[in-house]
């Protein structure tokens, strides 16, 4: 398993190059040694038969000297083979194995041996052996009888059949009367074929080394086109589709670059076609949240205008009563001066003129600030511009308008602000929208005689930030189910009745407060009431304005 | 002397009518919200109770009903913002008038006037 991912981790020149070089070192071995072991074989023949061949002149020379045991004669026969280098021993010997004549030194503590390639035990007693000494030196051992042939004197051949016989043979009997060793030297063949081998060995390397370079080119002419298309392949593979194979070849890698740089045109052909369709995506994503955005800010509208609606009450109350005093007093004042005819009179009342017209002046403002603030709610606010906003005069302001309804439905509004809030990044008109909203769902829910508790806090910063402002809205009223509480900020979802409210409310409140970076949390107990917490960030700390929340808390 | 009871949540309101009632020369009192009104219009001696519709604790429908209850024949005349049904209702079970703001000082003349010479032909 490893040494498959071995072998799969090599580059494609050595998984090349490793296997054709240890085939080819491999069948030079095989083939060099098969062919010197068949002329070392031819050499050890050679000489083999040509010993038997001297072996056998030897022998029928020698048999006279051996029949007389003629020493003399038989050295001189022996003496003819000293000038042979190969011969290295040679003996003739009687029948009682003595010997007659030698030359050369027998061999003396070798170790036999094999028989040769003719069979050492023939008929007529041929023994061929081959011969290693001690010394790890070779010979080849020859031995021959030395026969003489004898009138056979048998009972056919004395004349009992042979008149009959027309085909009379003359019969001898061949008879041994000594041998003759012949004793080869292997050393001058074996030189020749250590030469032989040398050179086969020497040829060997050199068409190895030449095969193996002509090798490395081949490879390298194969596997170059290969890097270079594994390389374009890494390049288009991290995005850059300009690149193209520069391959002129008919082979079938030229083939492969031709349909891979078809393949890279018909990928730049698509991406182009899926940057076309991501720009026009991108287009019509732009326009439709243009057209979200639009609707929204007309649902924050319309919901803002309904919200008025309700609030119309309130706005005529708050209006009439400084307008009752302005109305009062102008025509009070006017009535006394129409009436009074002396100076010393209208003297007199001068005080009581003063504090009309100072009267009419406060409520004068009073409607001022009231329509002021109408306007700063329906204002609609498309580009949502932020600017600092202190919440307490959010409060204050939303309070102005609900005040009259929360009177009419007998519901106590209590109040706890903050004095040091810090100003918050936001829209005056929309946080208002909210706190209308949130508070009018409370005075809904609160049957009479119970309390609506509004409550402004700050969190400080943890870490960079610089903390939150959190309004609480507070009803002990009829609280939301468990199941409602998960559904009340999904738009048009309402437990009022029909036409009671379009249950677009909370998930607007939800959408400007989110869009203040802000959140709403509900907690709520059905039947004990609910909290509802706007939590808006602080995104510059700074001291908040006493006088502001001091004022408010005069209030009510 | 005539003794009237002013029952308004507005400050201004009721300053503006006392002062105005005091120079005609009555005598004014006031209550600032329903329960104040319904507490001194049952234990006070009046001739007329000018009473606002909207107010804290206890409306002016309640103020009324519950003050006619015991005092059928004190006189009412409610004040108002807005064409308001509570306010129509206590005129139709007896309230004697409906002013609505912001009112003319003259208009409120003109009807505690009309509601003395009544109560003096009776």
């Amino acid at each position: 398993m490893t040494l498959l991912k071995f072998a799969n981790s090599l580059k494609l020149r050595t998984k090349f190059g490793i296997p054709i070089s240890v085939l080819l070192v491999a069948s030079i071995v095989v083939i060099t040694s098969y062919l010197i072991d068949r002329q070392a074989d031819g050499y050890r023949r050679e000489l083999e038969t040509s010993g038997e061949t001297m072996i056998a002149i030897l022998a029928n020379n020698a048999e006279s000297g051996v029949i007389f045991e003629s020493t003399y004669e038989l050295d001189e026969i022996l003496q003819l083979l000293s000038q042979f280098e190969v011969v290295e021993y040679a003996c003739i010997t009687n029948k009682e194995d003595i010997i007659l004549s030698e030359i050369g030194q027998a061999l003396q503590g070798y170790e036999q041996t094999k028989p040769l390639y003719h069979d050492a035990s023939d008929d007529e007693g041929h023994h061929n052996f081959f011969i290693r000494n001690e010394y790890g030196q070779e010979f080849i051992e020859l031995s021959n009888p030395i026969v003489t042939r004898i009138q056979n004197l048998g009972r056919e051949n004395l004349g009992i059949t042979g008149g009959l016989d027309n085909s009379f043979k003359q019969s001898y009997v061949t008879e041994e009367i000594g041998r003759i060793k012949l004793v080869l030297n292997l050393e001058t063949v074996n030189q020749s074929i250590a030469e032989s081998r040398r050179t086969a060995i020497l040829i060997a390397v050199v068409v190895l080394l030449i095969t193996i370079i002509m090798l490395t080119f081949f490879v390298r002419f194969i596997t170059k086109p290969v890097k270079m298309l594994v390389d374009i392949t890494d390049q288009v593979s991290r995005g850059d589709l300009t690149q193209k194979v520069e391959l002129d070849q008919n082979d079938e890698i030229g083939h492969l670059a031709r349909t891979f740089n078809r393949m890279i045109e018909s990928l730049k052909h698509s991406r182009d076609e899926i940057e076309e369709y991501n720009r026009n995506l991108e287009q019509k994503i732009v326009e439709r949240t243009l057209e979200l955005e639009e609707i929204q800010a007309q649902l924050v509208q319309s919901e803002k205008l309904s919200a008025i609606g309700q609030l119309a009450a309130g706005v005529a109350h708050e209006l009439n009563n400084p307008l009752g005093g302005i109305l009062g007093y102008a025509q009070f004042a006017l009535e006394k001066l129409n009436k009074s005819q002396t100076a010393e009179e209208t003297a007199r009342d001068k005080g009581k003129y003063i504090r009309y017209l100072t009267d009419i002046e406060v409520q004068a403002r009073r409607c001022k600030t009231i329509v002021q603030n109408l306007l700063r709610f329906s204002r609609s606010s498309k580009t949502t511009d932020f600017s600092d906003v202190d919440i307490n005069q959010v409060i204050g302001d939303t309070i102005t308008f609900v005040e009259h309804q929360l009177h009419m439905n007998q519901i106590q509004l209590k109040m706890e602000l903050h004095k040091n809030l810090p100003t918050i990044q936001g829209d005056t008109g929309q946080l208002q929208q909210v706190l209308t909203n949130l508070i009018l769902n409370a005075m809904h829910a609160s049957p009479p005689d119970t309390e609506i508790q509004v409550i402004s806090r700050f969190s400080p910063a943890l870490g960079e930030f610089g903390g939150t402002v959190e309004i609480l809205i507070i009803d002990q009223g009829s609280g939301i189910s468990q199941e409602n509480v998960k559904k009340i900020f999904e738009p048009f979802f309402t437990t009022k009745q029909v036409g009671k409210g379009t249950g677009l409310g909370l998930s607007v409140s939800y959408g400007i407060v989110k869009d203040h970076g802000g959140e709403i949390k509900v907690e709520s107990k059905p039947g004990e009431g609910s909290t509802f917490i706007v939590i808006l960030p602080v995104q510059k700390p700074q001291p908040a304005s006493d006088n502001v929340s001091n004022e408010l808390q005069t209030k009510n | 002397m005539v003794k009237v009871l002013v029952i308004d949540n507005s400050e201004v309101i009721r300053n503006l009518l006392t002062e105005y009632l005091t120079d005609l020369g009555y005598v004014v009192e006031n209550a600032i919200n329903g329960l104040d009104g319904i507490e001194k219009a049952l234990s006070g001696d009046y001739d007329v109770v000018i009473c606002d519709i909207h107010m804290p604790k206890r409306n002016g429908y309640q103020v009324f009903s519950e003050v006619s209850g015991q005092k059928p024949n004190l006189p009412f005349i409610m004040t108002d913002s807005l064409p308001d049904t509570l306010a129509e209702r206590a005129v139709n079970e007896g309230a004697y008038a409906c002013l609505s703001k912001p009112f003319n000082l003259d208009q409120v003349k003109k009807t505690i006037d009309q509601l003395l010479a009544k109560a003096r032909t009776k």
